[in-house]
């Protein structure tokens, strides 16, 4: 370990020096050319002190003519009052008598002296300065050399070295004193993920909002706390979410209790006409609902004629993110209502209670936990959509848009981190809310055996009503769909309707390399999340090792960041030294792989968690080691958590938004980025071509997904013997 | 067969893990020292959670021991991960591989010792049919009954030809016909083989019928090492006797120790020729009885007075249960034509043969 520690340091050391002698180099050769003729006149000299610091801001220049001992004594010209001051000082010391000796023998010489110049540090370079004829030594330059360049270099290699030492020390342990060094290794890499790219850049987002002019402050809050703009944002996010999410919950309930609790038929087509917006890209409702109620919309302008009516704002967002949020309070609620036995609703019934009674004393109050948490949910999601806000919001203000304004329209990166912060409060007390409050007040019942429905929990006249309901609804999602199809064969929406492929034509003109740097990027992302989710999972589960409730926090944490925080706390951690990544396809992969990590992460430890562990035990007892047991026996056995992992990343990156939109530059942009443009300028045609484009894609991907998993399926059966 | 036969010691080997709930320490093993030689099967006998499954495990290579050295042959493997040790260790619930037929099981292990194709399917097929399995190499392991998955367990283990074979209660999960069936193949092939073996069960039936020696261990203690024969006629002490067998205990108090222990039992007196050295110094001893030692006379004849309840007639032996103010001890009475036996509901007395008992000192507290 010592020896490590010297070579660390000698290589450290090693590094330094070289610079030190390449930026001596550098400025020797400026000086010694420099010196090569200097004017001998006083007034030549003021003049040519004056050039030499016009031409440059690196250094000031004293210029001693002569030395101390010549019969005329030495003369300075140090051309600034300051300067004339800082070189009476200076005059005294030993450096400066040993500088102009030095300079006597027609030598460089370079004390560690630093001296202020304006404020700032100098470092001191002695040179002697030559006849420009004879080539005698005529008198001795004092460099004043701006030091920061190499100050701020020391400053990294120091940071770079304590970095080094953790890493060797780190390693240098695991390999020493870990009896597996395979998952010590494997530990370490994971902590090292986690710590650059979750915690560090949280991390720089926190200070950064406390932070102003290089000091800490509390500026950046008490404004963002106190101007009305921010804070009508964040009532805007609220409201919108309180709105959302009971309206989605409420047409959840409905889909999931029709489905659950009456005898209908087509319960398949409803559920995946249900499930449906879970899976359509950004911007693809928000564009048919402007195409059909915008302000040169379908039916608002070209059948209604309205005048004054906005689709933007409260109203219309509403309406967009409950058709697409809706989706995931029938998923919850059709897992609770599926759960409760239903004989318990039989029996209340034997007991002679009505329908309406025997839904009000036992369905109900058995669902309201479940309610409750698709509510959080959807506020949740609610809260921290960008894309819908960004497009619809019209003069509406949302916490997202707000943040994402602040960063790229003002360059107010703090305001802009502190506003996506504040959206982490209510996202992170739902979250917590939900944790520790609705599951532990859950009392489903799960009996695992589905009993045949004898009687309906509601009157065939109610029945009637919530059919026609649930029809509505499906009827105006689909048209929704149907619009942004048409969009892309319409010459021009709202004012030519007739039917042109000029629209895709150009949509994939323009479109075409985004849509390549689109699955590029994401086709890059999918097996490294995959793997990376896979491997965190055993070792999550399938070993001990100190911090791995912190490992666990850190891989889970992105899941409940909204976009816009880690789009932004990416570009403040990764736009400068040591990790200067902004502007990379890089960044972009790297920021889909944290962000989907968490999902692929806990599908890998649910399933995992079923495998019997002495199946990996009895491969190692047999010779297998870390890598071939996950090779030969994990992956296999985990495959269709992995393959849904894979599919699962795939499509979100393909469907980012709101982390993204802050990542992407000229060399790699995104598609959805390319659509939210394209409707900026009311180009609603191309984008509707690029949005279905995605949503062809993405039913793709679900559809390989369907098959891949399919085959797997007796496995997954057996792998729990 | 190429089995090289070694020997398994554990110095001074302890365990302490830490309880996930309440964080205290549980030592589960506590100070093992034992060798198990070239060749021997011993069994690790005791009740649930005694430390039986983390012992084999620390050979095996999963856990790590707290204190203490394991070795095989002379090599310390103490701190050798478990794919770098030549044991071979055959699962309670199998751990045979889901997505992989028996034949890919069995030639998992030697596919990563890059066997050559044509040796592997031979060696497969061979200990396949050393198990009985030959005909089932195509099947999922989950269309094999229990009985077969353990047998393809067992082929999955042996086929390395490992230095040590260790089972964890192998036989826990099957019914008891097809766990005698089993039971008496894993002693075939075990000795067929030569090779070392530790098998851990809480069945002392198991234990005695399958071992060269038996490890009775307690509370993360061991308690005793033996042959079967040893554990059973000469227990340690009373947690000994009564785990490997059925006993009665007769309280008595010592009065001499010489060659043997002379003892008073409710008022007659014995001269034990077995006895625990524990006993030297004290005062009060248990007589342990087996069910074979005891004898049965008329009332009054013996030292304990009871009524036959209930009798079970074995062929060679009767088992006579006896209702007794002590409880309900079991009489085996061998031979029975040969002598008098008392019929259901008759009165009786309880004696012993002092040859055929152990005088034990009362448990500790
Ligand atoms: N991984 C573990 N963590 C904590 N305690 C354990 C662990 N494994 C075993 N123990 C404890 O050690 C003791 C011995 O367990 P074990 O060796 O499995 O017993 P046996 O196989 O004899 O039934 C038990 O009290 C058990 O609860
Ligand atoms: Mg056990």
């Amino acid at each position: 370990m010592l020896l490590f520690a010297a070579i660390l340091f000698w290589i450290n050391s090693s590094l330094t020096d070289s610079f030190q002698s390449l930026a001596d180099g550098r400025q020797r050769k400026t000086a010694v050319a420099a010196m090569g003729s200097a004017p001998s006149g006083d007034d030549a000299i003021e003049a040519w002190l004056k050039r030499i610091s016009s031409q440059n801001d690196e250094f000031d220049l004293i210029f001693l003519r002569g030395f101390p001992e010549d019969e005329g004594g030495m003369r300075a010209f140090a051309g600034t009052p300051e300067l004339e001051e800082l070189l009476g000082s200076y005059e005294g010391t030993r450096s400066f008598a040993k500088g102009l000796e030095s300079s006597m023998y027609d030598e460089v010489f370079q004390p560690s002296d630093r001296l202020t110049v304006r404020g700032e540090t100098r470092r001191v370079l002695f040179a002697p300065a030559h006849d420009g004829e004879t080539g005698d030594i005529v008198g001795t330059a004092l460099f004043l050399i701006s030091s920061s360049d190499f100050d701020s270099f020391l400053t990294l290699m120091r940071g770079l070295f304590i970095l080094a030492l953790v890493i060797f020390t780190a390693v240098f342990a695991v390999a020493t004193y870990s009896r597996d060094p395979v998952t010590g290794f494997i530990i370490l890499g994971l902590f090292t993920i986690v710590a650059i790219f979750v915690a560090y850049p949280l991390f720089e987002a926190v200070r950064l909002t406390f932070v102003q002019e290089g000091r800490f402050s509390l500026e950046i809050w008490r404004s963002i706390l106190s101007q009305k703009q921010y804070l009508n944002a964040l009532q805007g996010s609220i409201e919108l979410g309180v709105y959302t999410a009971t309206a989605s919950t409420a047409v959840g309930f409905l889909f999931a209790f029709v489905i659950s609790r009456t005898g209908i038929r087509g319960k398949r087509f409803l559920s995946a006409i249900a499930t449906l917006p879970v899976i359509s890209p950004p911007f693809s409702l928000t564009l048919s609902i402007i195409l059909l109620f915008g302000n040169n919309g379908l039916i608002t302008r070209q059948l209604l004629q309205l005048e004054g009516f906005s689709i933007y704002g409260l109203g219309g967002l509403t309406v967009v993110q409950t058709m697409g949020m809706f989706p995931i309070a029938y998923l919850t609620m059709i897992g609770v209502l599926e759960g409760i036995d239903s004989t318990l609703e039989d029996a209340a019934m034997n007991l002679r209670a009505t329908r309406w009674e025997t839904f009000r004393t036992v369905t109900l109050p058995l669902s309201v936990p479940g309610l409750l948490s698709s509510w959080l949910l959807v506020f949740t999601n609610s809260l921290a959509d960008f894309a819908n806000p960004l497009i619809l919001a019209g003069n509406f203000r949302v916490l997202s848009v707000e943040s994402y304004m602040e960063v790229t329209g003002m360059n107010r990166l703090g305001h802009g981190a502190a506003l996506s912060l504040l959206l982490l409060m209510p996202t992170l007390s739902a979250f917590l809310v939900q944790r520790y409050w609705v599951s532990r007040r859950s009392f489903v019942t799960v009996t695992g055996k589905p009993s045949a429905r004898l009687t309906d929990l509601v009157s065939p006249g109610l029945k009637r009503v919530l059919l026609a309901a649930m029809f509505v609804i499906i009827a105006f999602l689909l048209s929704l769909y149907g619009t942004i199809i048409a969009g892309c064969f319409v010459k021009n929406w709202g004012i030519d309707y007739s039917f042109s492929l000029s629209n895709i034509r150009e949509a994939f003109e323009r479109g075409w390399r985004v849509l390549l740097d689109t699955l590029t990027l994401a086709g890059m992302a999918t097996p490294i999340a995959g793997f990376l989710a896979m491997i965190a999972a055993l070792v999550l589960t399938r070993k001990n090792f100190p911090g791995k409730r912190l490992l666990d926090m850190l891989i889970l944490t992105p899941f409940a960041l909204p976009g816009t925080l880690v789009g932004i706390s990416y570009i403040l951690a990764f736009n400068k030294a040591p990790l200067i990544l902004v502007g990379t396809g890089a960044i972009i992969v790297i920021n889909y792989v944290i962000r989907e990590l968490p999902v692929g992460v806990e599908a890998g430890i649910v399933s995992l968690r079923q495998i019997d562990p002495s199946i990996e035990e009895a491969a190692a007892d047999l010779g297998a080691d870390v890598p071939t047991i996950f090779r030969t026996i994990v992956l296999p056995l985990v495959r269709p958590a992995f393959i849904s992992s894979l599919s699962y990343t795939f499509v979100r990156s393909m469907t980012a938004v709101s982390a993204v939109i802050f990542l992407i530059s000229a060399k790699w942009y995104h598609l959805t980025v390319q659509i939210y443009n394209f409707s900026e300028c009311l180009r609603f045609g191309l984008a509707s071509v690029l949005a279905t484009t995605l949503i062809v894609i993405v039913l793709l991907t679900f559809g390989l997904l369907h098959v891949l998993v399919r085959k797997n399926e007796n496995l997954a059966k057996t792998v729990s013997n | 067969m190429d089995i090289q036969s070694k020997s398994v010691t554990l110095e001074n080997v302890s365990k302490v893990f830490k309880d996930p709930q309440s964080g205290r320490d549980v030592v589960a093993v506590d100070g093992a020292d034992f060798t198990i030689a070239p060749g021997e099967l011993v069994t690790l006998l005791g009740p649930s959670g005694c430390g039986k499954t983390t012992t084999l495990r620390m050979i095996a290579g999963f856990e790590l021991p707290t204190t203490g050295r394991i070795r095989i042959d002379t090599e310390d493997i103490t701190l050798l991960p478990p794919n770098k040790r030549d044991t071979a260790m055959v699962f309670q619930s199998y751990g045979l591989f889901p997505h992989m037929n028996v034949f890919d099981n069995v030639a998992y292990g030697l596919r990563l010792r890059k066997v050559p194709q044509k040796e592997l399917s031979e060696r497969v097929m061979r200990y396949l049919g050393m198990v009985g399995l030959g005909d089932l190499a195509k099947r999922p392991p989950s269309r094999l009954s229990g009985g077969q998955q353990q047998r393809v367990a067992l082929a999955r283990s042996l086929i390395v030809e490992p230095s040590v074979l260790l089972l964890d209660e192998p036989l826990s999960n099957l019914d008891a016909l097809l766990r005698e069936q089993m039971r008496v193949e894993i002693r075939r092939i075990q000795k067929s083989l030569g090779i070392t073996a530790a098998y851990v069960t809480h069945d002392r039936v198991e234990a005695m019928s399958l071992s060269d020696r038996i490890i009775v261990m307690n509370g993360g203690k061991i308690v005793q090492i033996g042959t079967p024969h040893q554990v059973y006629r000469d227990p340690a002490d009373a947690f000994v006797a009564g785990f490997i067998g059925k006993v009665a205990f007769f309280p008595a108090a010592v009065i001499g120790i010489d060659e043997a222990c002379t003892v008073e039992v409710r008022g007659k007196t014995f001269a034990l020729p077995r006895f625990s050295e524990r006993l030297r110094g004290a005062e009060r001893a248990l007589v342990m009885c087996r069910p074979e030692s005891l004898t049965l006379l008329p009332p009054g004849e013996g030292i304990l007075d009871g009524r036959v309840t209930t009798n079970v007639y074995l062929g060679h032996s009767i088992e006579s249960f006896v209702s007794t103010d002590m409880g309900e001890i079991l009489v085996q009475v061998d031979n029975p034509d040969a002598r008098r036996v008392f019929g259901e509901g008759e009165a009786v007395s309880i004696s012993f043969i002092p040859e055929l008992t152990k005088a034990l000192p009362e448990a500790e507290a």
